[in-house]
């Protein structure tokens, strides 16, 4: 005898059991009853505050899908929408001219009013549809007085951002004098309007993806899908720099650009085009900066670049070109064309260079921290294929095409400069034009260049340049599927534009490149593939932290699972390298008599390698919510990063606030205070200090967190962290003008630092709140990011619209 | 000249989030040196020291109104700015609640502010724990007076859904003694892990409870949910408890009858850096099994006899009804069953809420597992019958087979 029953959670509050029926006459005289008490000639909007169930339950359903899949559209509305309004006509809270010409029209007569009222609720349903795509249309009436200054403001966003060439003000009072006035098509018009607006916002606004560790929980893998794509299309049309790559628009889709087609074009004919190019800047810089331990490295690299050539290789004997020739059907056309041009520099070098048997060169590349770095286990089959290359050296070996990496730029020109669209848009063009960032073509066409754009922040512009480097050694943009050799230069552009992109939030750029590569584990990805070109040396070429980033890029795209597979092999490799050191043999597993100072050194390394894919699945694992795993992993990252352990116990503890375990956070807490009490250091007390106000945030305390982090800045008044979640804390205590002063004064103070996205979204957020003139301050911000960032900064939060 | 402008701004506060950051190092010997390195160093929203570590310290704020649940706490920033140059005089800002079933004023002061100056604001932090699904509307009215002594009003509303968080099923078993288990399944129907702080019984005041949720394992109380503390959207839970009548219930058999209230579950949970939220069922209530005037429950029977030996049984035999009863018992065989001993006797009076102890003793004529039936017991004074059947069930073995006692 079991009763078996269902209960619902009703809540502590019987009133909820009411009929809504009930609910909604009841709620219905309450407000009528507001407003009579309140102002007599409200009368005729008693009705509006409809709480009808149907409405409702459709729109539940609404939200939460919203909530999973709408990310950009719900980007700017953390400030609640305002919906149903009612207000008086006397109501004057907009300082745009408009409201007087209102004001006219509704006092007169009432039923003059009635008419407008009837209008205003079209338009003003409109506005709400733009707003959040609500779709539902109830009865409420609306009135235009009650647009929030949110709404007005987006309204006038929207509108900017068609291609009128009105002055912004002057189209948005034009459209809503009309609208108000008279007759009936123009909310239509209207309508009209703001839903192509809304649909090219939708376009355009790439989500911002510095908020993706967001609360949702569904939104998560779905966010990363997003911006994977999206950012990279915010173009001005009127992008202008000293290339004539800008002469054209950029169009949105991918496709060859202009200045890089004139170097690789579709047509043979462009072909001394590209020689020239490439002569331009490979003559003078291609210097080794990858290699510390260089001096073989340069004249190899050299040769190793023109090896697709052939024409200069004595042997023929040379796999990639045997194989060149093997598929000859399948453009090789393009492949010997492009080797016949060849530039001669490298042609010359190669054939110095060439006589690779030399054992004294064999000696040098052979070294130790080249094995050390570069060691690697390939799969049985890419094994099996490097065996055959290194046993029939003088007889050509056959390979699938599948089996070989053949990688091409997949796009171009993404490069461009979200922060001089905005100006452009909002401060006029002499101001942008003030704004001035290096780009590709402003630096030394080679890894110095590189290196000085990655270091400036100008990531777009160093992917732009990786890809030309990339160009000039024959894997430009459509040379993917094409037979090409590999270089440690080549590989190393490659990861620097990968990951480059993966820090620009360019995941499905990314990924597109990266599908050539396969599983990084093709056989001419390994040295061995080229016993002329690299005599005697052995490993992979594909950088380790290739590798992690390429494991890692999965989850940015929503395969966390992927990513964690790709990260379990890593690790089952390391720690089969770690194992064979242990015994005795060479990383490889081979018979080799190491130095007990290099296998120390070895085992090092590898350690901090493996160490550093524990990392990585520890951030998967936190990302896939998967928070016991997590923290277990990070827990074992702690064996290989001693150093780091207060840091990672105290980020356990943050993940345990972040579930809402605060008493496990606590332990945590306390354990890093244990921890570090050993270690003296500013460092220390800082991250005690932090860790308890994280904890008084998680028992609501807002008050007692403010104190904790205004102590850190007693210590280290430039911690921008403190700063910054001081201020934070000051605006859930309702101090909202202190939390503003703070937070500009920090970015005041150091512009350098503390322009970082998340302050400024932070101070984007709070100026919103502030008043309806956030705009002008959010443009002066823009014009402090204008001089201090470079091309890779993330507009978005800016929230310029 | 136009009036003075105010502008009203709405924010609800949700806890902010962790920023996290996207790590890409490299190692010395790449192209880039320690660039990237040195670029995740400088960037201040990683962790000093461990700039791989993907959570950082650096709070953003909320960037959605986001969903809220049920029993969670509604905060709300309001802030009414003067953008006007000009200055105002007795600005009154109210905000309302409007739910289904009644409006709630949750201003933290209703008070007039004398005056406001430009570009100066007033700012309120409104919370209110939110006890009804559905449509609630946040009314804003500001009224203030301007320096031309007009009177001006407005008001904004700002409609949200309160959505149900949690998702509760139960489950009574009534025990053969007084004892009855509540399994209850708490679902996450939210989208966010959730972290169950507390989840107990308030037993009514009839019960004692007993949670059954942890297991001793060397002496510590470890939970069956084991390390997982949380519950991930559409994780659901088992709890289970057991509840015993209090003493004074227990023995005054027959209060407890029909549907009784057992108690309600209260259940706290966190999510983001501790946002709270509780909710408490309404009271669970169950049907108790009914027992009739008269209840014969079995204190004491083997589980295992030989075929065509005797076994002993023990019957506890107890008054539930208000009146004095007189009973006579009588023992029916069945196909499988036999009794032992003289049908039909008297067993004296029995009072209201007592019982008495009855060993009986019977055989079976069949192998397998039988059912022990056949007991009558009859009220004198009534003249009424109650029949037991099915009582128990015992399993029958042939003899030659050793029954291990």
């Amino acid at each position: 005898m079991s009763g078996e029953k269902m209960e619902h959670v009703d809540g502590s509050d019987q009133n909820i059991k009411e009929e809504s029926l009930t609910g909604e006459v009841k709620g219905r005289n309450v407000i009528q009853h507001v407003a009579q008490e309140e102002q007599g000639q409200l009368l005729f909007h008693e009705e509006t505050i409809d709480l009808g169930g149907d409405e409702f339950e459709s729109e539940e359903n609404e939200t939460v899908s919203e909530d999973s899949n709408n990310f950009i559209d719900k980007l700017n509305e953390h400030m609640m929408e305002s919906v149903i309004i009612s207000d008086s006509p006397n109501n004057s809270e907009d300082d745009v001219g408009e409201l007087g010409c209102l004001q006219d029209i509704v006092e007169p007569t009432e039923d003059k009013s009635d008419h407008n009222l009837e209008q205003m609720l079209d338009k003003e349903e409109m506005v709400t549809l733009s707003n959040d795509s609500e779709t539902d249309h109830d009865d409420t009436p609306k009135d235009i007085s009650d647009m929030t200054s949110d709404s007005r403001a987006s309204l006038k966003e929207e509108l900017t951002q068609e291609e009128t060439k009105d002055e912004p003000m002057f189209g948005n009072e034009g459209t809503i004098d009309s609208a108000l006035s008279d007759d009936k098509t123009n909310p239509e018009e209207q309508m009209s309007e703001i839903s192509s607006s809304q649909s090219s916002k939708d376009d355009a606004v790439p989500v911002c993806t510095i908020f993706s560790q967001s609360n949702q929980a569904n939104s998560q893998p779905q966010l990363f899908l997003h911006d994977g794509f999206e950012p990279q299309m915010v173009k001005s049309p009127s992008f202008s720099s000293a290339s004539e790559t800008s002469a054209k628009t950029p169009p949105q889709v991918v496709q060859p650009s202009p200045s890089l087609s004139k170097f690789f074009g579709d047509t043979v004919n462009t072909n001394s085009l590209a020689s020239d190019f490439f002569d331009s800047f490979t003559t003078s810089t291609f210097i080794s900066v990858s290699n510390p331990n260089a001096g073989t490295s340069v004249p190899e690299k050299l040769s190793s670049l023109s090896t697709p050539v052939g024409e200069s290789s004595p042997d023929s004997a040379d796999p990639s070109y045997s194989m060149g020739i093997e598929r000859s059907e399948s453009g090789v056309s393009t492949a010997s064309l492009e080797a016949s041009q060849s530039p001669k520099p490298f042609s010359q070098i190669q054939a110095v260079f060439a006589s690779s048997d030399d054992p004294f060169a064999t000696a040098l590349n052979m070294s130790e921290i080249d094995r050390r770095n570069d060691a690697w286990l390939p799969s049985e089959d890419t094994r099996n294929v490097l065996i055959s290359v290194a046993t029939q050296q003088y007889s050509a070996v056959f390979i699938d095409k599948e089996n070989l990496t053949m990688p091409g730029l997949k796009f171009d020109n993404i490069q461009g400069d979200a922060v001089k669209d905005l100006m452009l848009r909002f401060l006029g063009e002499q101001a942008a034009s003030k704004r001035q960032v290096l780009n590709a073509n402003s630096v030394e066409q080679s890894f110095v260049g590189l290196k000085q754009l990655i270091n400036s922040k100008n990531w777009r512009a160093a992917v732009d340049l990786c890809g030309r480097l990339l160009t000039a050694h024959g894997q430009g943009y459509g040379k993917s599927g094409l037979p090409t050799s590999h270089t440690t230069d080549s590989l190393q552009l490659w990861f620097v534009r990968l990951a480059l992109l993966v820090k620009l939030s360019l995941f499905q750029n990314a990924e597109v490149e990266f599908e050539p590569f396969g599983n990084l584990d093709q056989p001419d990805l390994y040295y061995e593939y080229y016993p002329h070109v690299y005599p005697g040396r052995r490993g992979s070429m594909v950088p380790f932290s290739m590798r992690i980033l390429h494991a890692e890029l999965q989850q940015y795209l929503g395969n966390p699972q992927e990513s964690l597979d790709r990260l379990h092999s890593m690790k089952t490799i390391c720690s089969k390298i770690l194992r064979n050191l242990e015994q005795g043999l060479a990383e490889d597993g081979s018979m080799s008599n190491i130095t007990q100072e290099n296998r120390n050194a070895s085992v090092q390394l590898w350690r901090s390698r493996l160490g550093r894919v524990m990392y990585s699945m520890a951030n998967c694992l936190l990302m896939m919510k998967d928070y016991v795993l997590a923290v277990d992993a990070y827990h074992s990252v702690i064996k290989y990063y001693p150093e780091q352990e207060p840091q990672l116990l105290s980020g356990i503890g943050r993940i345990f606030l972040q579930i809402g375990d605060i008493k496990m956070a606590e332990k945590y807490f306390q354990d890093v205070e244990r921890v570090s009490q050993k270690l003296d250091g500013l460092q220390n007390k800082i991250m005690v200090l932090m860790n308890r106000a994280f904890l008084h945030l998680g028992q609501n305390n807002f008050a007692e967190a403010h104190k904790f982090f205004t102590e850190i800045l007693r210590i280290e008044p430039t911690n921008a962290v403190a700063n910054n979640n001081a201020a934070v804390c000051l605006l859930y205590l309702g101090k909202l003008k202190d939390s503003l002063r703070q937070l500009e004064g920090m970015v005041q103070q150091d512009p350098k630092h503390y322009l970082h996205e998340s302050v400024l979204f932070n101070l984007t957020t709070m100026y919103e709140l502030e008043s309806s003139r956030s705009m002008q301050k959010k443009q002066s911000l823009l014009e402090a990011v204008a001089v201090k960032e470079g091309d890779s900064f993330n507009t978005q939060c800016l929230k310029l619209g | 000249m136009r009036p003075a402008a105010q502008a009203q701004k709405v924010m609800r506060l949700t806890k902010p989030t962790l920023f996290t950051n996207i790590p890409v190092t490299c190692e010395d010997r790449d192209l880039p040196g320690d660039l990237f390195n040195q670029l995740m160093k400088d960037d201040p929203s990683t962790v000093n020291g461990a700039e791989t570590l993907m959570l950082g310290e650096m709070l953003t704020l909320p960037q959605n109104f986001g969903n809220i649940f049920l029993g969670e706490t509604f905060s709300s920033y309001i802030s009414v700015h003067n953008d006007s140059n000009q200055i105002v005089k007795d600005i009154l800002v109210k905000a309302d609640l409007q739910t289904s079933s009644q409006r709630l004023n949750l201003s933290a002061s209703n008070a007039t502010v004398a005056e406001l100056k430009s570009d100066c604001c007033i700012d309120d932090v409104i919370h209110h724990e939110v006890k009804e699904i559905g449509t609630h509307i946040l009314v804003c009215a500001v009224s203030y007076t301007t320096q031309s002594g007009e009177k001006m009003y407005f008001r904004k509303f700002f409609k949200f859904q309160v959505l149900k968080p949690l998702d509760v099923k139960t489950k009574f078993y009534n025990a053969e003694t007084d004892e009855v288990f509540l399994e209850a399944q708490i679902q996450n129907i939210t989208t966010s892990p959730m972290f169950m702080e507390k989840v107990s019984l308030e037993p009514s005041m009839m019960y004692n409870v007993v949670e059954l949720n942890t297991v001793k394992q060397a002496g510590e109380g470890m939970s069956t949910f084991g390390s997982r503390t949380y519950l991930q959207p559409m994780d659901t839970r088992q709890y289970l408890y057991c509840l015993k009548p209090k003493q004074e219930f227990a023995e005054k058999a027959g209060i407890i009858k029909g549907v009784t209230v057992i108690g309600k579950l209260d259940i706290v949970w966190k999510t983001n850096l501790g946002e709270r939220g509780r909710l408490q069922t309404s009271q669970l209530q169950r049907m108790a099994p009914g027992y009739g005037d008269v209840r014969l429950s079995l204190e004491a029977i083997p589980d295992t006899v030989n075929l065509e030996e005797p076994f002993h049984i023990t019957c506890k035999i107890t008054n539930c009804s208000e009146r004095t009863m007189d009973l006579v018992l009588e023992m029916c065989n069945t196909n499988s069953i036999h009794w032992c001993g003289v049908s039909g006797r008297q067993l004296g009076k029995l009072n209201p809420s007592s019982s008495l102890y009855l060993a009986l003793t019977l055989l079976s004529s069949v192998q397998g597992l039988q059912s022990v039936s056949g007991l009558r017991l009859t009220d004198t004074f009534l003249k009424r019958t109650y029949e037991y059947d099915d009582i128990a069930q015992v399993c029958v073995v042939s003899s030659t087979i050793q029954v291990e006692s």
